[in-house]
């Protein structure tokens, strides 16, 4: 049966000739992208990560936008020192470099001792978490600009980037799944990374011993004391872990995404991936999920700038102002948030500092 | 900013103040140490009204050169951005060499909010002459220059200047003033974009063997970036009609993504040589575009700079693909204005540099010379003279400086 007339018809129906051409402009254009949506996403993924293990255990910490800035900071600095010391050639295995790993591994650490701050300030001096945070934000702002202008008089060269990994063709020609491939492998060693330790950390959350008391210290701090759990320990731990998260993501903008530092370069990423964390209700999948979600909206919103889709979909798309397509992610977020995933509960004892019961 | 930093510190050890501080800090300190708050030796004489003369320059011709003390107010970034900040401030620095004045200090704004205090500083410590850099800082260097008549102001890129009948800055864009005899103390210096972005279009044309070629902006609402591209488009076309020109805009307001992300630009530019196969393309989004030209190199196709040469600004090995750049001589331009105010020259309102004056050209082909024949340097050659004669059209005659 010839189902062309049939397949016209429909589209003689103006609303639905619309959606079919959406989904048709969809197929065509999010695919042959899928491993920009992934590098937009690892970032937000990761900093949402530290996120999840932060609040998860109690912790609020809304300074994960200035950790990333600083570790991406140190990333590329460290990066200028050391690399006159190794005149080392890019490997085949994603470019690796020993300067790019002392780098990564200084990014990181830099990003433990910040977290190790807000832990100290927000768990130890029980001062409100929102403001420490917020001191971590303006400080490493200022900091990083402060230093950056002192190194940059030489404009130095940084340490080069991680390569991407190429999958073999075969892989990424797969009709139907290709895409999917070349999505998650043809990626640099830091974002494949990520979605090793997002799975790894829901795991480890819901899966482990650790895990369950992290999660009893978020819900009933008190609870967990009764049982032997030292809630104070805990809270250090998972906010100075998830801070390392954060510095991974912060040094993937600095040496994996590009090769450069600019003043403020994280430009909100660590407010987002709270919006992600949020929208995931606080587990590492669902806010990879989300972090995915936005990245494919904040592509899409450029895809439909560099390459308009044609037909009718097109002349109307025209006639909206293209300013709207760059809010897309944000309006999805917002209305994500505002209620289409249902009620998203935080841990109980979510941003409350903790005091342990005196002996008396 | 050391006293900044400082104070950053302290915000960290005094948690009480923060919630104040963060909105009273917001007074940054000049970034060079030598600002002392000397309100001595105001070397204006109070006496030099502005008068409606053709080009008044108050304070020039009450102040010899070497006693002039210049400011500049950057925009957001850094001062060594390798860009408009940088060149801005070297074309100040030059002027005070030539002039024998004092070494200027610069401001470095931390966003927006902080202009007008920024440039309140300087007019407070009794500078003459205040450059003030980009677009951005527009409306808050007009509505000084109306406040402090006896002080110079420099804007760099602020074209046109739009002001209402009483010379204040106007916000509706209906421009009833003029500002040449409001503002006889004000001058925006700005660039013929468009004769830059032609001479690029010609290279990238030689260049392209796709006959493909591509641009991208850092944002439709920056006029000068559309010139850039509108240039590019034309240039190209002058040497091969039937080239395909491709161009987008990574945002279409002035937030942090359109100038100040590298790594969004990259990402955005790996979708666009993937979407339109072009084998050159044009950078024209500050340092969000120097992502772009990092994708360009990735793929393998040709990048072309912008504002400055950015073969010699980036430096090996990120300059591995960059065949020119369209070069604005903001470095001249300043130096140019800042000497002419000292010798009682300098024009009010509008001041255009194109090839005419030494105001824009294209980079040296640097490592890249072998690909490109004679013909292209005669091809550049002969649109520069045409250019400078007045005779090329380089711009569309109805939205120039208009994004489509």
């Amino acid at each position: 049966m010839d189902i062309t007339p049939l397949v016209n018809g429909l589209y003689g129906i103006p609303v639905l000739g619309l959606v079919f051409q959406a989904i048709g402009y969809l197929v065509a254009v999010i695919p042959p992208n899928s491993t920009s949506i992934m590098s937009q996403a690892t970032p937000l993924a990761l900093a949402a990560l530290c996120g999840v293990l932060c609040e998860r255990s109690g912790v609020v910490n809304i300074g994960i936008e200035g950790t990333m800035l600083a570790s991406a900071f140190t990333a590329w600095v460290v990066g200028v020192a050391i690399n006159p010391m190794f005149q080392a050639a890019p490997t085949d295995v994603f470019g690796i470099t020993i300067p790019l790993v002392i780098a990564l591994i200084a990014a990181i650490g830099v990003a433990l001792l910040i977290s190790a701050l807000h832990a100290w300030l927000s768990i130890s001096l029980r001062a409100d978490q929102i403001i420490s945070g917020t001191i971590i934000n303006i400080a490493a702002f200022g900091v990083t600009g402060y230093l950056d202008q002192l190194i940059s008089k030489t404009s130095p060269a940084g340490a080069g980037e991680f390569t991407r990994f190429t999958p073999p063709d075969a892989l990424t020609n797969l009709p139907g799944v290709g895409w999917i491939v070349s999505m998650f492998l043809n990626q640099g060693p830091i974002a494949m990374s990520a979605i090793v330790l997002i799975v790894g950390a829901q795991v480890w959350l819901f899966r482990s011993r650790w895990g369950l008391r992290t999660r009893a210290v978020g819900e009933h701090p008190r609870a967990a004391e009764t049982v032997g759990i030292d809630v104070i320990r805990l809270r250090y731990k998972n906010v100075m872990i998830g801070g390392m998260f954060a510095g991974l993501g912060g040094a993937f903008l600095s040496i994996e995404a590009t090769n450069s530092f600019q003043l403020g370069m994280t430009n909100g990423r660590g407010f987002i991936a709270l919006a992600a964390m949020i929208m995931g209700r606080w587990t590492p999948l669902g806010a990879f999920a989300s972090a995915l979600l936005f990245a494919t909206f904040l592509q899409l919103g450029q895809l439909i700038n560099i390459a308009p889709p044609g037909g009718d979909l097109g002349t109307i798309m025209s006639a909206v102002p293209a300013q709207l397509f760059d809010a897309l992610p944000y309006i999805l977020t917002i209305v994500i948030l505002a209620g289409v995933v249902g009620r998203s509960v935080p841990p109980a004892a979510d941003g409350q500092p903790y005091e342990r019961e005196s002996a008396t | 900013m050391i006293t900044r930093t400082t104070r950053l510190g302290l915000l960290a050890a005094t948690l009480a103040i923060v919630a104040s501080a963060c909105s009273g800090a917001a007074t940054p300190t000049p970034a060079a140490p030598s600002v002392a708050p000397s309100v001595a030796a105001p070397s204006v004489a109070p006496s030099a009204a502005p008068s409606v003369a053709a080009s008044p320059s108050p304070a020039a011709s009450t102040s010899a050169g070497a006693a002039l003390k210049i400011g500049v107010v950057t925009d957001i970034g850094t001062l060594n951005d390798k860009g408009y900040n940088e060149y801005s401030y070297k074309g100040a620095q030059d002027a005070a060499t030539t002039l024998g004045a004092a070494t200027p200090p610069s401001i470095v704004p931390k966003d927006a909010s902080e202009y007008k205090a920024d440039i309140q500083q300087f007019v407070d410590q009794k500078f003459d002459v205040i450059v003030t850099v980009g677009f951005n800082l527009t409306s808050d260097t007009v509505a000084a220059a109306k406040a402090n008549p006896t002080i110079h102001f420099v804007g760099v890129d602020q074209s046109p200047v739009c002001v209402d009948p009483t010379g204040a800055p106007d916000a509706t864009f209906a421009c009833k003033g003029d500002a040449k005899t409001l503002l006889p103390n004000y001058t925006s210096l700005y660039f013929a974009e468009d004769q830059a972005g032609y001479l690029a279009g010609i290279v990238a044309a030689y260049a392209s063997k796709a006959n493909i070629i591509g641009a991208i902006g850092g944002t439709t609402l920056c006029a000068p970036c559309v010139r850039y591209i509108q240039g590019y488009e034309l240039g190209a076309k002058s040497v091969k009609p039937a080239i395909v020109v491709k161009s987008s805009y990574v945002t279409r307001d002035f937030s942090a993504a359109a100038f100040n992300d590298p790594a969004g630009g990259k990402i955005f530019a790996d979708t666009f040589i993937k979407t339109n196969k072009v084998d050159v393309l044009f950078q024209v989004a500050g340092k969000t575009g120097n992502g772009v030209l990092e994708a360009a190199c990735a793929s393998k196709i040709y990048g072309i700079g912008v504002d400055v040469d950015q073969w010699t600004s980036l430096g090996a090995p990120a300059n591995a693909c960059v065949i020119t750049s369209a070069e604005k001589h903001v470095e001249s331009a300043v130096n140019q204005a800042i000497t002419g105010i000292a010798a009682g020259n300098l024009a009010a309102g509008d001041v255009l540099f194109n090839a005419a004056n030494d105001g824009i050209g294209a980079s040296d082909f640097h490592d890249k010379a072998s690909l490109f024949g004679p013909e292209v340097k005669t091809a550049l050659d002969a649109a520069l003279a045409a250019m400078k004669a007045g005779t090329l059209k380089t711009c569309p005659d109805t939205g120039c400086g208009v994004a489509k």
